[in-house]
């Protein structure tokens, strides 16, 4: 070969070679198909309603037939402009009554009541719901998302697959699943056994409403002088003493907060933390890994581990005038405790029996 | 000269280990956000400043940004730090003022000591509260914004928290294409990695807040830095304090459109790295303070990112000459392989950080445009090597730092 013609096939194949992984970067940067800034929602503000509220707008169109169907009692189907099948109810405390089969007992459509509903066990909805009264629903009952005007009672065993909204009060049964965001304006109160992902609500009880038997504070004149807002390092396990604690604390170990303890400041372990009955931390608690609070103890909050926390009967986080924030990873939540705002497990929560 | 050529070699392989872990961490390992779930809580007052010097351009539109945002309006207090501008920025801010009594308490400053760090200083007379956040007037904060940086506060043990920036004006040339990518390498896999793996997230002194009792007790805000950020973040390690990083904290801000202006800006950058780097440096290695192993490694390999760009330049050089002058390392083709090798893999772990953080921000095309890296890690590389160099000059001549303003692009709106 041509010792000329094989330098210039070098240098073509090599130049190729160079622009072919620039063919479809050129081609990118000309079309621009995707130069657009990252979507961040300027507005998102982590609301947890936000999917109850934009269903309440989806469903704007039905409201002159949920007021005629009210009024009239009776039932009306229909299609959503997107395609999706409705019936809207006029009923009255009267059982559910849909145009399906019985047999199916699962409801692909659209279900908007006029007023209160009583739904029958072992149902399952596979649409969202809209409740303008009160619901009351059977037992072993899968649901997809409801929006209730008023309050909603879910029957033991009961799943919710997306959101719960109830702008009164939301009652979940024994052992059932809430799988995306329940909110309420009222209260939620969750039977035992109830796994739950994000809760919030000015009050959230488990089991029967606790009688709550706090510590109460102490005058804060009691405090040492100087004391509050100084932040204390400390290497190692560290022990809180029964009594007033002033100060901010980052313990590089495990804490252990002892029975009739009040904390002052803000309150942090590297390892895990153990809080003991009748203990008040007027601040925060944060542990990098677990957090036991013991029982009938007052958490003014937030209360924050990176892997687990378990809260025993009768402690309260959180106030109804000061809402909170409880979150981790795991939650174990005992019957009788009360959580005023937001329950936060972000892979497992769950409701249990008393501790 | 083998020996200077061989410690290089490890110390590219080092970084490129750690942009590998980094990577790998992101992409299957845990992700750490403890404080983005606080959505209640008694929120703390905060100060909010606005540090502006000539920002006509862009002012109006983060004012009335903060005016929007879910934070309870008593509890927020926005200060503009109009530095010395010569432009309209002062009425514009006086004309928000007005428009929006008790909530914006200006801070126009007329004169003193160029740079940032100079003006948030002297702004500090009108902080009252215990929360501080910081933002350029370029940045556009989102409604849940002040929330969100201010939450990670109920840790008594953060002394700064640092949100992602995520470029505007992406699609204007192939240099903002090419910024995208890597402020998403930048934020969405280094940062978030280095607070996954309890590291050392870096303060970016804008859509960032800082503790004042903290700030206190390091001694306030430097002004004789280039990068009060980097400066900020090494004095909190030392003194035991967290740096927090929230990747779901996000914040739009324009990004250099012109390469003359990028140059400027990362040759601000690197000199600020650098004078981190020689004085907090083996402080951060060797002395007695509160940092963990963990975070002296990664805090050294941090404060050594811009000085890697000529110590790469440096192991070229050498690479050539002791292949030229026949002291081969090895021998024949193994020796060629394993001089050229670390420069290959370690752009490739850069390359796979980017690619990586692409996918995670569910974007697709933008990935094509990675091979043009080459080309914005040209100049950044030849950029601050300059600067090192002239930061050298300096050094031995006494010159003093000077601070250069990044331009904006922005149409006037206001």
């Amino acid at each position: 070969m041509n010792p000329y013609l094989g330098t210039a096939v070098l240098v073509l194949v090599t130049s190729a070679l160079f622009v072919v992984p620039l063919i479809p970067s050129l081609w990118e940067l000309h079309r621009k198909s995707d130069a657009a800034a990252l979507s961040v929602v300027q507005q998102h503000t982590g609301e947890i309603r936000y999917f109850a509220d934009s269903f309440r707008g989806y469903i704007q169109s039905l409201a002159p037939l949920l007021k005629e169907c009210g009024r009239s009692g009776r039932m009306v189907a229909g299609t959503m402009m997107d395609g999706t099948d409705y019936v809207v109810l006029g009923c009255r405390g009267e059982a559910l009554r849909l145009p399906v089969s019985s047999k199916e007992q699962d409801f692909q459509v659209l279900i908007a009541a006029s007023g209160d509903l009583v739904v029958p066990p072992n149902t399952a909805f596979s649409k969202d719901m809209y409740v303008r009264g009160r619901l009351l629903g059977g037992t072993d009952n899968t649901y997809r998302a409801i929006l209730g005007e008023r309050d909603l009672r879910l029957g033991d065993r009961s799943s919710v697959l997306r959101w719960v909204h109830a702008v009164g009060d939301f009652h979940a049964g024994t052992d059932c699943r809430l799988y995306g965001r329940v909110s309420a304006e009222g209260a939620i109160r969750l039977g035992t056994g109830c796994r739950f992902s994000r809760l919030h609500a000015p009050s959230i009880e488990i089991g029967q409403a606790p009688r709550l038997d706090h510590p109460s504070p102490v005058d804060s004149q009691s405090l040492a002088a100087g004391d509050e807002g100084a932040r204390v390092l400390h290497d190692g396990n560290f022990e809180i003493p029964p009594g007033p604690f002033g100060r901010s604390l980052v313990v590089r170990g495990r804490l252990h907060i002892r029975s009739g303890a009040r904390v002052y400041g803000n309150v942090k372990s590297w390892k895990d933390a153990v809080v003991e009955a009748g203990v008040w931390v007027k601040g925060s608690l944060v542990s990098a890994r677990n957090l036991v609070i013991g029982p009938n103890c007052r958490i003014d909050g937030p209360a924050i581990a990176e892997r687990q926390i378990f809260i025993s009967t009768g402690t309260q986080v959180g106030e109804a005038e000061h809402l909170t924030t409880v979150s981790a990873p795991k939650i174990e939540v005992a019957e009788g405790v009360r959580i005023c705002g937001s329950l936060w497990a972000r892979e497992h929560g769950q409701a249990v029996a008393k501790s | 000269m083998i020996y200077l050529l061989y410690s290089i070699v490890a110390l590219i392989c080092i970084y490129t280990l750690r942009h590998y872990w980094f990577t790998l961490n992101r992409l299957f390992g845990f992700q750490r956000h403890p404080y983005i779930d606080i959505d209640a809580a008694d929120w703390p007052p905060v100060t909010v400043l606005v540090a502006a010097h000539n920002e006509e351009k862009v002012i109006a539109n983060i004012l009335s940004a903060l005016m929007t945002v879910k934070y309870p309006a008593h509890k927020m207090l926005v200060v503009p730090v109009n530095d010395r501008s010569t432009d309209r920025t002062r009425a514009i801010i006086d004309e928000f003022v007005k428009q929006f009594p008790g909530r914006i308490r200006p801070f126009h400053r007329t004169g003193g000591k160029g740079g940032k760090a100079a003006a948030l200083k002297d702004a500090m007379e009108l902080v009252e509260t215990e929360i501080i956040l910081i933002f350029d007037a370029d940045y556009i904060p989102g409604a849940g914004l002040i929330r969100q940086l201010s939450a990670p506060f109920f840790d008594p043990e953060v002394g700064g928290v640092m949100g992602r920036v995520v470029p505007l004006n992406v699609g204007a040339n192939l240099l903002t294409r090419l910024l995208d990518l890597e402020r998403a390498g930048g934020y969405q896999v280094d940062q978030q990695a280095r607070m996954n793996l309890r590291l050392v997230p870096q303060h970016g002194g804008t859509v960032a807040g800082v503790r004042r009792s903290a700030l206190r007790e390091i001694g306030g805000w430097n002004d004789n830095t280039l990068t009060e950020d980097t400066d900020l973040t090494y004095r909190l390690l030392l003194c035991g304090w967290k740096m927090v990083y929230q990747n779901r904290s996000e914040c739009y801000e324009e990004v250099p459109e012109t390469w003359q202006v990028r140059r400027k800006q990362i040759m601000r950058w690197a000199k600020g790295h650098n004078q981190a780097m020689v004085t907090y440096g083996l402080r951060l290695l060797f002395g007695r303070h509160r940092a963990t192993l963990r975070e002296r490694i990664d805090g050294a390999l941090l404060l050594g990112v811009y000085i890697m760009a000529p110590v790469t330049v440096l192991g070229w050089i050498l690479a050539l000459a002791v292949f030229y002058q026949g002291i081969a390392p090895l021998h024949g083709i193994v020796a060629l392989l394993s001089l050229t090798a670390y420069a290959a893999i370690g752009n490739l772990a850069a390359f796979f950080e980017i690619a990586a953080a692409v996918k995670l921000d569910g974007n697709r095309q933008r990935i094509c445009l990675l091979p043009f890296l080459v080309l914005g890690f040209t100049v950044s590389i030849l950029a601050v090597s300059h600067a090192a160099l002239a930061q050298l000059k300096d050094a031995v001549t006494g010159a003093e730092f000077r601070w250069d303003k990044t331009e904006r692009f922005r149409k006037v709106t206001w």
